[in-house]
């Protein structure tokens, strides 16, 4: 409010001083342009007159040789004050001169004309006469022409001083209205003088009294519906803040007032109640039903809790509620409490139309107010994903901890792959009769920022949750089959069912084995579980494999429930037996027996055997005895970054 | 030679003839035939494509006539400008309107003045430039004389251009002074009275710078 009031008047006049000055001063300019050549040339009009008199009278006395009459000519001209001198030339000889007393002072800025003489009655010339002719008119005439523009410059200025002062006083009454509607409110009453000015500043004060009298009524006007609406406003506000903490089915408190009721509370326990299945209901009997069973269990929980103050009934959404423990019970009666109502809820039977219904449902608890949505949510979930209808949340699970251990390695993973940190490392196979490296298993290592080389152990199973699994497949699968192209060795990949399953690997696969050419070097090793659960899958995947060279392992064989009959239709080409049964095989009886079966069952069908996990001499020795193959095992080599042949 | 001519003509003019003005005579043989080219109108006066610049004498004058002729063509080389030109030598008693005449110069003619006005008037008939010696015959109807005074003073006798058949360049009537015959018989009077001629002189001029003026 404090800013510089700027006048209207003083603006107005400066404008219009600036406007017209630069409009004056530039015709001025261009006149005083055109008047000073027109000066000019009047004056050397007038010398060239001059000239062209006096020249016939010179030419006649030349042609007639009266050099005195041609000298007392240039004597009687050069009379005139404006003439400096005269100069006669014939045959470049100046055969008369005359100069003024003026002539040396002035003959710089002097106008100098030249003329041909000729011979009268003819157009011989006979001569030249230059005149030299005073600037001394012309200097009077620029001379007074500059005074009297200046005087008119002069007489403007204060032409337009006095308009400013007029129209500064035109427009003062303005300025005064100005600074008394500053104070103006509404439930003022502010005089405005100059209404009887017969202009428009009386226009301006007239309007001004008349909108003041109807700001006042409309002012009174806008009270009384500003009261009526703030009444509104309220009873709104009420039943706004009602719907933001209940829910609009069931008429229970919501999820949002249940996060209050949990930050309000210290000490408390939760209960989230999920009805299995509820999709069905709705699918099967229509939305209206699947409302209709909401409202009704929602009354009959009410129902329940009815005889206790200390629990609050929420519906947190469609099919899930909460029963939140104000005062926290022992953990005794939480948990009776909870099995009695999961058995009412058995119990209860809900009619659409002609229908029976009932519900069951699962539920998990957090005996703790601190995050307890959050770990009742949680023990929900493991309560489903176990099947069982009620889990506790424990809190030495910690399972807070497990999710943010999840998303750092999902992080480190990305980071991994943006900056080609995961590599492929080998660890050699060997021929157990000629000792030879005859193989490599192609084996994931991701490095970490700290260039810690972390085995899959560690990531891959957080790598398949996080969709990043395929990835790792494709550069394991890209990086194997670029270090073998050129190297003299077979290599084997390990593929689990999703990679199989997965049309886009599959691609890559054939893609890959192409563009580096490793179709008679690669192995894939499958796992033998996953190979019977996928069985149709997985025979196409090795059928297309095998069509362009390739060949097939069944790895960790003898982990689960072999089925010979299975490996028979599947036309494998190895059998790496689980490390479970080699690591005790030199002294485990049973372990030798299976894995005897294995190698008689496998050598009847030509399929090579590969014992894996060799730790130590011993059992080196022994899966030799048993007519293994093949062995690898940290005994005979470590996993490398890269492989040396003929070792 | 020149010398010798002069000292004859002198000799002469001392035993039989008029007293001429040697200076006079000169200028007078070096700007009358140069005026003949001021007429615009002398493409009409020619003769046989020739300017003919006929000069009339007193019998007594012939050797001046003769001398003068000599002087001319020496002077200007047989040509005026671009044209040819004839001098024909006349004496008074033989000049009649068939005497061939681009322009006339007449001597002095005192012994025979009764003759000048009929000169005059053939030659404002034929429509020509007549040049006098003698300024005094401008009163009898001559155009031209030429009177060295202060400096070179040329004459002419104003009724005598209201004529169509000569037209001056303007520049030469702005250089020339006029006179009128009222002039020429006040000198005519002081001339029978024997007055002196510096005087006759000083009283023309006189008129002539008033008239001038005017």
């Amino acid at each position: 409010m404090n800013k510089k009031i700027k006048s209207l008047s003083r603006k107005i006049v400066l404008l219009i001083a600036i406007v017209t000055l630069s409009s004056v001063l530039l015709i001025f300019n261009l006149f005083e342009k055109i008047n000073k050549e027109a000066f000019y040339n009047i004056e050397m009009e007038k010398a060239k007159l001059v000239l062209s008199t006096i020249e016939p009278l010179i030419a006649v006395n030349i042609y007639l040789n009266l050099n005195d009459r041609i000298d007392q000519v240039t004597k009687q001209l050069i009379t005139n004050p404006n003439i400096l001198s005269i100069k006669v030339i014939q045959e470049n000889k100046i055969i008369n001169e005359r100069k003024s007393e003026e002539f040396e002072n002035n003959i710089d800025d002097s106008f100098i004309v030249e003329n041909d003489i000729f011979q009268p009655n003819s157009q011989k010339k006979i001569g030249t006469l230059i005149l030299t002719y005073s600037n001394k008119n012309y200097k009077e005439l620029i001379n007074t022409y500059t005074t009297l523009l200046i005087k008119v410059l002069f007489l403007f200025g204060i032409v337009f001083l006095l308009f400013s002062l007029y129209v500064k006083k035109l427009l003062s009454p303005l300025r005064k209205i100005a600074k008394l509607l500053q104070g103006y409110s509404p439930d003022k009453n502010i005089i405005i003088p100059f209404d009887n000015q017969n202009n428009e500043i009386g226009f301006i004060s007239n309007a001004l009294n008349n909108m003041q009298h109807s700001i006042a009524q409309y002012a009174k006007q806008q009270q009384n519906i500003n009261k009526f609406l703030e009444e509104k406003v309220d009873e709104k506000t009420l039943e706004l803040r009602k719907q933001l903490y209940t829910n609009a089915l069931t008429g229970l408190p919501n999820r949002r007032s249940l996060l209050r009721d949990i930050n309000n509370n210290d000490k408390g326990a939760l209960l989230i109640i999920n009805i299995d299945d509820f999709k069905e209901i709705n699918d099967f009997f229509g939305q209206a039903a699947g409302d209709s069973v909401l409202i009704s269990f929602s009354k009959k929980l009410s129902n329940m809790i009815i005889k206790k103050d200390n629990v609050t009934l929420t519906h947190l959404s469609g099919d899930e509620f909460a029963l939140f423990f104000i005062k926290k019970p022992s953990k005794d009666e939480f948990i009776q409490f909870t099995t009695n109502l999961l058995a009412n809820v058995e119990k209860m039977i809900f009619r659409h139309e002609n229908n029976e219904l009932t519900l069951r449902v699962t539920i998990g608890g957090s005996f703790r107010v601190q995050e307890a949505l959050e770990k009742a949510d949680i023990a929900l979930k493991s309560a489903k994903k176990k099947g069982k209808d009620f889990l506790l949340y424990d809190e030495t699970l910690n399972v807070e901890q497990q999710y943010k251990n999840n998303m750092e390695w999902t992080k480190k993973i990305n980071w991994a792959i943006e900056n080609d940190r995961i590599h492929a490392f080998f660890q050699p196979i060997f021929d157990n009769k000629t000792n030879k490296l005859v193989s490599s298993e192609c084996l994931i290592r991701l490095i970490d920022s700290d260039n810690n080389i972390i085995t899959p152990y560690h990531f891959l199973t957080i790598a398949k949750k996080s969709k990043l699994y395929s990835k790792l497949t494709k550069i394991m699968i890209q990086k194997s089959c670029q270090y073998f192209e050129h190297l003299d060795c077979d290599f084997s990949i390990n593929l689990s069912v999703e990679d199989v399953l997965n049309k886009e690997i599959t691609e890559y696969i054939s893609y890959s084995i192409n563009k580096y050419n490793v179709s008679k070097k690669i192995v894939f090793e499958l796992l033998e579980t996953e190979g019977i659960e996928n069985y149709e899958e997985v025979s196409s995947f090795i059928n297309e494999m095998k069509s362009l060279g390739c060949r097939i392992a069944i790895d960790d064989f003898g982990s689960g429930y072999s089925n010979f009959e299975y490996l028979l239709q599947l036309n494998i080409d190895y059998i790496k037996i689980d490390g479970s049964l080699i690591k005790n095989l030199d002294i485990d009886k049973n372990a030798q027996i299976v894995v005897e079966t294995i190698v008689s069952f496998a050598k009847k069908l030509n399929i090579i055997v590969i014992a894996e996990y060799v730790h130590n001499e011993a059992i080196y020795k022994k899966v030799k005895e048993l007519n293994i193959d093949r062995s690898q095992g940290f005994f005979l080599a470590e996993p490398q970054d890269n492989i040396t042949l003929n070792s | 030679m020149k010398k010798i001519f002069f000292l004859y003509l002198t000799l002469i003019n001392i035993a039989f003839g008029y007293n001429y003005d040697d200076l006079v005579l000169k200028a007078q043989a070096s700007i009358f035939p140069k005026i003949i080219l001021l007429d615009k109108k002398i493409e009409d006066k020619l003769i046989d494509g020739k300017i003919i610049y006929t000069i009339i004498y007193d019998k007594t004058d012939h050797h001046t006539a003769l001398s003068i002729e000599e002087f001319i063509n020496k002077n200007f080389q047989g040509n005026l400008d671009k044209y040819q030109y004839k001098i024909n030598l006349v004496s008074f008693e033989n000049f009649s309107y068939k005497t061939e005449a681009s322009a006339i110069y007449v001597l002095n003619l005192k012994k025979h003045i009764e003759q000048i006005a009929t000169i005059a008037t053939i030659a404002k008939r034929k429509g020509i430039i007549s040049f006098s010696y003698d300024i005094n015959n401008l009163s009898k109807g001559l155009m031209f004389s030429l009177v060295i005074e202060k400096s070179t003073v040329l004459y002419l006798e104003k009724e005598n251009l209201y004529t169509k058949k000569i037209d001056f360049v303007d520049a030469l009537l702005q250089m020339v002074r006029f006179i009128d015959k009222d002039y020429a018989t006040q000198e005519e009077i002081l001339y029978y009275n024997k007055l002196d001629k510096k005087k006759l002189y000083a009283s023309i001029r006189h008129s002539v710078f008033s008239n001038h003026k005017e």
